[in-house]
């Protein structure tokens, strides 16, 4: 068995590549998947305490491949799903202290074991965002509609191009009002500037806040908008026709006012 | 909307939106060519250059811009041409 390692990456930091990271292995193993989620921010972690697996981290990534423990030991597992794991990163180590070569040795010993590998990628494009890269074979690109995120996402693909092709999108934090008002650039202008393929759209939503005080991804709110958008991400990956929906905040104060009638 | 967001939108107009896109498709034609702003500046001065060479334009509002409608991109020169007088003297329309 071979698994599908993915890598979420973004350029710039602060666009929610941890978040995704986290939503996208809930809703996958939500999905009865085995996933694992790697986090490779070494020297800031945070997908654990975005998971809320912080109190349980004993070996971390640097320790598996310095080979001061097995994988199996470092695997921390999650509380809500049994087919759920995190690779934390280590919290005192530099990001040169792993190489290229020996993550994409971890990737390919992970994969075996597991459907799905997500590797978390630290902000940057040195050596941690080499790191994260070396071992998978899809990406995902997180960046929210701002200028700076969309240049630094649109270095990114080019990077990546070059080794793993075409990268999805995911734009992030996506507010209906401000497209509305004209002063957010919506899905078509994001995608005009960055020409690659939309995995989907998740909508700026409080819940998002909420969800990581209490260490629960969004995903496990099926009420929250954003959790909702997760959701649709996730069956896209696994194959799902799903449609993305229209956040251009298009129609009418009237309009909207229709829609809220019909929706009963 | 505040006030402020409403009264300034009264007089700007439409959102920033376009201001965000436009500058943008801007940078990022630079950044994917590895393009600086003065080597952008030599070019624009020598295809202004060149076209006076042939026509006179109007150099102080010739623009250059990279259009995205298509891959690959676009370069698009505007150049206005000045009108000019006819210097010499057109040709009398003979009677008969």
């Amino acid at each position: 068995m071979s698994g599908r390692a993915i890598v979420i990456t973004s350029g710039k930091g602060g666009v929610g590549k941890t978040t995704a990271t986290a939503n996208l292995g809930v809703g996958l193993a939500k999905h009865g998947r085995k996933v694992v989620m790697v986090d490779g921010d070494i020297g800031l972690r945070n997908l654990d305490i975005i998971m809320g697996l912080e109190n349980r981290i004993v070996y971390h990534l640097v320790d598996v491949v310095r080979g001061r423990c097995q994988v199996r030991q470092a695997l921390v597992k999650d509380k809500r799903f049994p087919n759920l794991c995190l690779l934390p990163a280590s919290q005192v180590d530099q990001k040169e202290a792993i190489t290229p070569e020996q993550m994409r040795d971890l990737t390919a010993q992970l994969r075996e074991e597991f459907d799905f590998v997500l590797i978390d990628c630290p902000a940057g494009i040195e050596q941690g965002f080499r790191n994260a890269v070396a071992g998978a074979d899809e990406a995902i690109v997180i960046t929210t509609p701002d200028v700076s995120p969309v240049r630094d996402a649109d270095r990114v693909i080019g990077l990546l191009q070059s080794s793993l092709g075409d990268p999805q999108l995911i734009i992030n934090r996506l507010s209906t009002d401000m497209v509305r008002r004209g002063d957010m650039l919506n899905q078509q202008d994001v995608l005009d500037i960055l020409a690659v393929r939309l995995l989907g759209i998740v909508p700026e939503d409080e819940e998002v806040v909420i969800a990581g005080n209490r260490g629960s991804p969004v995903i496990l709110n099926a009420r929250s908008r954003s959790g909702q958008a997760y959701e649709r991400i996730v069956r896209r990956i696994l194959g799902e026709e799903v449609a993305i929906p229209e956040f251009n905040g298009s129609g009418s104060l009237i309009n909207r006012l229709g829609r809220l009638f019909l929706r009963r | 909307m505040s006030w402020g967001t409403l009264v300034q939108r009264l007089f700007r107009g439409k959102g920033s939106k376009e201001e965000a896109r436009n500058r943008l498709q801007m940078v990022l034609v630079l950044d994917r060519l590895g393009l600086s702003s003065e080597q952008m500046e030599a070019l624009r001065k020598d295809i202004l250059e060149t076209i006076s060479r042939h026509i006179p334009i109007d150099s102080e509002r010739v623009k250059i811009d990279f259009v995205h409608q298509h891959t690959p991109a676009e370069v698009v020169i505007n150049a206005p041409v000045r009108r000019v007088r006819p210097t010499v003297e057109a040709p009398k329309h003979s009677a008969g």
